[in-house]
């Protein structure tokens, strides 16, 4: 198996330490049709239908569930994502 | 009768003439909400162009809320930050989208190339967040308040977004 080598964070608007790592996560809401979260999980992320479908299903079962992990911009980003395609998301501190 | 067929690389849409203005009534409808909001807090005009600015505060209207939520859950002051950098742009796209359902709409039959399918997923979307805001349904299971006529709204919505994905998944 190949190993990809993470390039290194020259983002200057980095606001926090790359070593703290915030997530993005989605929210249930009853307007959302699973269909369409899966899509936009597989579509946006890129995520295999298998993993879309196993996040969608968090979502829907446990109420929420972390899609995405890294910089805060990036967590940001994604967060607006989301918010277009009119899914509910926030972003936080992981360990929070 | 499915609404969306694929059609090549896009989709193709048969709605009456009837549901075709009631689309285009309510992406009106939905564009015209969030002009208020975005008239709220004019935004420096430079700012403007770049996307930049916006409300501070989470809207008090629950289907703006809906719409534009807060990117933080329990921290108002980088939800406030956040938003204040971001609303803008969120309120164009989707209002963009919008537009351009409305006018796809006046072709007959209605046909979506790939970025037209993006703009009516996500329009679709947004108008079931403002319906069922409206009808108060807030949790799984909520069957909704509020007059038949927009019940029957909400579900048919429902249906186009449904139809659309297999459409665009098959």
């Amino acid at each position: 198996m190949t190993q990809t080598l993470d390039l290194p964070d020259t983002d200057l608007s980095t606001r926090e330490s790359p070593d703290v790592p915030w997530i993005t996560i989605v929210w249930n809401d009853p307007v959302n049709l699973m269909t369409y979260v899966s899509y936009v999980f597989r579509s946006y992320f890129g995520h295999s239908r298998e993993e879309a479908e196993r996040l969608m299903l968090l979502v829907h079962n446990e109420g929420r569930a972390v899609v995405a992990s890294g910089g805060r911009e990036e967590m940001e980003r994604h967060v607006e994502a989301m918010h277009d395609f009119g899914l509910w998301a926030t972003l936080a501190k992981e360990d929070s | 009768m499915i609404p969306f067929e694929a059609d090549g690389a896009g989709v193709m849409a048969r709605l009456t003439t009837g549901e075709a203005a009631v689309l285009a009534d309510l992406a009106a409808q939905l564009i015209h909400l969030l002009d208020e909001r975005a008239a709220e807090s004019p935004a420096d005009v430079l700012y403007a162009q770049l996307g930049i600015g916006g409300g501070t505060e989470t809207p008090l209207d629950p289907a703006l809320a809906r719409l534009l939520p807060d990117a933080y859950r329990g921290d108002s002051e980088a939800a406030s930050e956040h938003r204040h950098l971001t609303e803008r742009g969120l309120v164009d796209r989707k209002v963009a989208n919008a537009r351009v359902v409305i006018e796809s709409l006046a072709a007959k039959p209605v046909r979506l190339d790939a970025a037209g399918i993006q703009s009516w997923l996500r329009t679709l979307t947004d108008l079931r967040l403002t319906i069922a805001a409206r009808l108060q349904i807030e949790e799984d299971g909520d069957a909704g308040t509020g007059d038949e006529r927009m019940l029957d709204l909400y579900d048919w919505l429902g249906y186009l977004q449904g139809t659309l994905v297999e459409a665009i998944d098959a």
